[in-house]
């Protein structure tokens, strides 16, 4: 049972959290101890695997004794701090607050499909009845539709400049591929010298797009699935590529497999993947991949054929050459691309059928 | 005089303290702009990812991307500049651009040429003169950082000594640094920069902190518009400076310091040059500074045109190199500062007041101000007054009598229509309100706050709506665009002001309210609390200019 007095195990002091005294561990933002406790303060700029950034301010609360609201997510709480999450006031600047953000973009509604993180600024609008179409004027970020590249969407007419690709960038990822440049309304994220992705230090591991709150960055190759009927359906796995074991999410309509997000909870990978976990799975249902066995006739080609025969022929050659060579000559190697089950399958294979420890994936790098 | 190289230019300060910045003019001088060879070899050698290095660049006004930039002249298009024919003039300078105010408004037009400050406010006019000493001071008012600053030669070493010059220093050197904590503890010697927090407790809190080696950093960013007595100091008594920055490392046990200096004085950077090599040759500075074994050392770094920089976090992210957004306080620069160590960050006025409270004491100090308000206070004074310039004058003084008696009004028997108080971030005070007493309290009592202590003064003839557009426009390009609500409600209030608002009066104040609340409320450094200041000082003294302008608009 968790312990929120203060008075158990775990907790350095309490502070008051809307009228109610709650544990506090040192070091703790007022935004942790209030999530702690379901406050539900809203944020667009805030990311828990990234340090405190302060740019949206919707999660302001009021402190006592503070002339201002304060950011929660930047002011860690200290000993006896009375705070408190909803008031007129908060809710007033924080319905102001989103009125402004909603004015600067294109698109306040993308496809969720964009990116894990890309309905967060729709869903705070509807809560605060911001779609009120006031303090219209000039729109900020330049879209770059000259970057080809075939994984990120760079819709920079949909950026609220919240920093939060350039810090998973450099805080999760370490590329410093992206970074801030100008000032104030004219802020744009940008790559060195203005150039294209595939020209920088950029990995395409795409935790900018699952990051990006309005869809300003995304997933190019989800999107492109964008009109497959069906509901979209979550499935947890773990990515097979290599050996790190990040969790994924698959996600998918009816059979077909639609993109692969990062699970945000996933222990190997807090939400990180990489360019292949991310994008490389459309082999799935690529058009060349195997749909029936074959086997090589007379003529040297490959024909279409049964599973009895073809297992036959395989048995055959097999056991000739470990007739032939030892059990030590056969050498497996199970692909990345294969499912989990498959991979285990065929360790067992080269194991048990052989006796040989010669197997091996191309993931183990 | 042979070309360096960039491996002589890395070499050259790749130890030194704070090295971005001077590496970046480096570059920028040499080459007349910075190129893509030019970052991509700074990042390489001083380890800054090269997108980071590209963003922070293009964060400072003055460094130029294009090759010949640097060379292009820039003219001062602030607000008081702008009354005198500031867009003309721009106009006939081929491949001139604006720049925001560069504190010359006592001279007007400043134009800046490289590495010269021209004036004038036609082509011809302009020519390269020392800036404007400040006016004979009053008989009747006693100065503090003033009262030596027109004696001849009192920029040297040799004449800041005649007039008695690091004598308080040497006197406080020979005691402990507890002793100069009280001294400047009882002297009531509180920030000049605008904020107001006592000296003393700022120097007490460093000297108790725990990490070295502490750092003392003198706010020499003086971008806000109106503001230019931090340049008559620094021109005119630099030692003064120095002085105030060794006795703040004494007191709490700082081994070095900076002055930030902005990019658009670079007269300013010579005369500060040349003072610390004459105070390094003196002793004052360098190994024994402080005392047997206790080092002191001072740097100037020039900043590269970014108002936000004088927002001391800020200003500390840009002396380490980074990205210069605000911080977010707490922790204060006190206890994590320049690398993240103890400092102290004064602006020039407080520490060029420190000398005289050392020579004449405390009570001295606390007894210059009227009533219950201690020491003085600069103000520098343009736009619509006869005699423009800066006047030290006792805290809590009254602002018509320096208008009128001191500075001679309005030219042309004009009237006063409206003041602006800190620079710009103040707002506007207009009607009775201007019959104020120049001290915090009593004008934040009018909505307003005195700040640095610029002031520009605005006559019956101005349109206050085309003041005020240019003052939020000023505000919109310095937004720093890390809070939404400065980032975007700067720019949203701009183009309310342009004209572009809603055309319905009742809307159009509707929206200017709740923006200026929310920005007052939430935004996280003063650039985007204070800029709502100058909409809501202009609909509460302008109600009728503010109808006509939105009628006009729709």
């Amino acid at each position: 049972m968790s312990d929120n007095s203060g008075n158990g195990t775990g907790f350095d002091f309490e502070i008051t959290l809307d009228g109610e005294k709650v544990g506090v561990r040192r070091g703790e933002s007022l935004y942790e101890v209030s999530e702690r406790h379901r406050k539900e303060i809203p944020t667009l700029c805030y990311d828990p695997r990234l340090d405190a950034f302060g740019a949206c301010r919707l999660c302001i609360v009021e402190l006592d004794g503070a002339r201002n609201p304060v950011a929660s997510c930047t002011m860690r709480a200290e000993p006896g701090m009375r705070i408190t999450t909803r008031s007129a006031r908060l809710d007033m600047h924080r319905r102001v607050l989103m009125e402004m953000v909603a004015s600067e973009n294109r698109d306040t509604d993308v496809d969720a499909l964009s990116g894990y993180a890309s309905q967060e600024m729709a869903v705070l609008l509807d809560r605060y009845e911001a779609r009120t179409g006031r303090f219209a004027g000039a729109r900020s970020g330049r879209s770059r539709p000259d970057d080809d590249n075939p994984f990120i969407l760079r819709d920079y007419e949909n950026c609220i400049s919240c920093y939060r690709c350039v810090r998973v960038c450099a805080e999760q990822e370490g590329d410093y591929a992206i970074s801030v440049m100008n000032r104030g309304f004219e802020t744009q994220i940008t790559t060195e010298f203005e150039g294209l992705l595939g020209d920088s230090a950029c990995t395409f591991c795409g935790q900018c797009i699952q990051t990006c709150p309005t869809g300003a960055l995304a997933d190019i190759k989800a999107l492109a699935n964008a009109d497959v009927p069906g509901e979209t359906k979550k499935t947890r796995t773990v990515c097979p590529y290599c050996g790190v074991g990040c969790s994924v999410d698959l996600l998918s309509r009816d059979d077909k497999l639609i993109g692969v997000q990062p699970a945000m909870d996933g222990p190997a990978n807090e939400g990180a993947l990489c360019v292949k976990g991310q994008f490389a799975f459309d082999f799935v249902q690529h058009p060349d991949r195997l749909a029936y066995p074959m086997v090589r006739g007379e003529d040297g080609e490959l024909h279409e054929t049964d599973w009895d025969t073809a297992l036959d022929r395989a048995a055959a050659g097999f056991t000739a050459a470990v007739e032939n060579h030892g059990r030590h000559s056969v050498y497996g190697v199970a692909s990345g691309r294969a499912p989990h089950e498959a991979a285990y399958m065929m360790q067992r294979f080269i194991r048990g059928a052989f006796g040989t420890n010669q197997i091996d994936n191309c993931s183990r790098a | 005089m042979n070309t360096p190289s960039d491996a002589e230019l890395l070499a050259k300060w790749r130890e030194e303290p704070a090295p971005l910045l001077p590496l970046l003019h480096e570059f920028h001088e040499r080459d007349g702009y910075l190129s893509e060879d030019a970052l991509r070899a700074i990042s390489d050698d001083l380890r800054i990812p090269i997108a980071d290095l590209f963003g922070t660049v293009t964060f400072y006004h003055h460094f130029s991307r294009k090759p010949g930039g640097l060379a292009h002249a820039r003219v001062c298009t602030g607000p008081v500049c702008a009354l005198l024919g500031a867009n003309e003039l721009l106009a006939g300078l081929p491949h001139a651009h604006a720049m925001p105010c560069p504190g010359r408004c006592d001279e007007p037009i400043p134009v800046l040429d490289r590495d010269r400050v021209l004036c004038g406010t036609t082509v011809a006019e302009l020519a390269s003169r020392p800036s404007p000493l400040p006016p004979a001071p009053h008989p009747d008012i006693e100065e503090c950082v003033f009262a030596h600053i027109r004696a001849p030669g009192r920029a040297t070493l040799e004449g800041y000594r005649a007039t008695g010059g690091y004598s308080g220093l040497e006197n406080a050197l020979r005691g402990r640094p507890g002793s100069l904590l009280d001294v400047i503890d009882a002297s009531g010697l509180a920030g000049r920069g605008g904020a107001g927090f006592p000296t003393g407790r700022k120097w007490r809190a460093v000297a108790e902190a725990a990490g070295e080696p502490k750092t003392i950093v003198c706010n020499a960013d003086e971008g806000e518009p109106g503001c230019f007595k931090d340049r008559a100091l620094m021109d005119y008594d630099p030692h003064a400076v120095i002085e105030g920055m060794i006795a703040a490392g004494f007191a709490t046990g700082a081994a070095r310091g900076f002055i930030y200096l902005r990019y658009e004085y670079p007269d300013t950077l010579r005369i500060l040059e040349t003072a610390l090599e004459e105070a390094r040759g003196a002793g004052l500075l360098g190994p024994e500074a402080l005392g047997p074994g206790r080092p002191f050392d001072l740097w100037v770094r020039r900043g590269a045109g970014a108002y936000i920089c004088g927002e001391e976090t800020s200003l500390l992210n840009s002396l380490e190199g980074k990205h210069p957004f605000p911080r977010n306080r707490p922790p204060f620069p006190v206890t994590h500062g320049y690398e993240d160590l103890p400092t102290v960050v004064n602006n020039v006025e407080t520490l060029a007041s420190v000398p005289h409270i050392l020579v004449h004491g405390a009570d001295w100090y606390r007894g210059l101000g009227i009533g219950d308000h201690a020491g003085t206070k600069v103000i520098s004074l343009s736009g619509d007054v006869m005699r423009p310039g800066n006047y030290e004058v006792p805290m809590g003084f009254p602002l018509m009598t320096l208008i009128d008696d001191w500075a001679g009004g309005a030219p042309d028997g004009r009237k006063i229509q409206a003041v602006t108080m800190a620079g710009l971030s103040g707002g506007f005070l207009a009607g009775e309100d201007i019959d104020v007493t120049l001290d915090e309290p009593d004008i934040r009592s009018k909505g307003s706050f005195l700040g640095a202590g610029g002031i520009m003064v605005f006559d019956d003839s101005r349109d206050m709506i085309e003041v005020a557009h240019s003052a939020m426009e000023f505000f919109a390009e310095e937004s720093c665009g890390k809070c939404f609500p400065c980032r975007i409600g700067t720019q949203r209030l701009t183009e309310r002001l342009h004209g572009d608002g809603p055309p319905d009066i009742a809307a159009w104040i509707d929206e200017v309210h709740d923006l200026g609340d929310t920005m007052m409320q939430t935004s996280a450094c003063g650039l985007g609390q204070a800029a709502p200041l100058i909409t809501e000082s202009l609909i509460r003294y302008f109600p009728d200019r503010v109808s006509s302008h939105v009628t006009e608009s729709a």
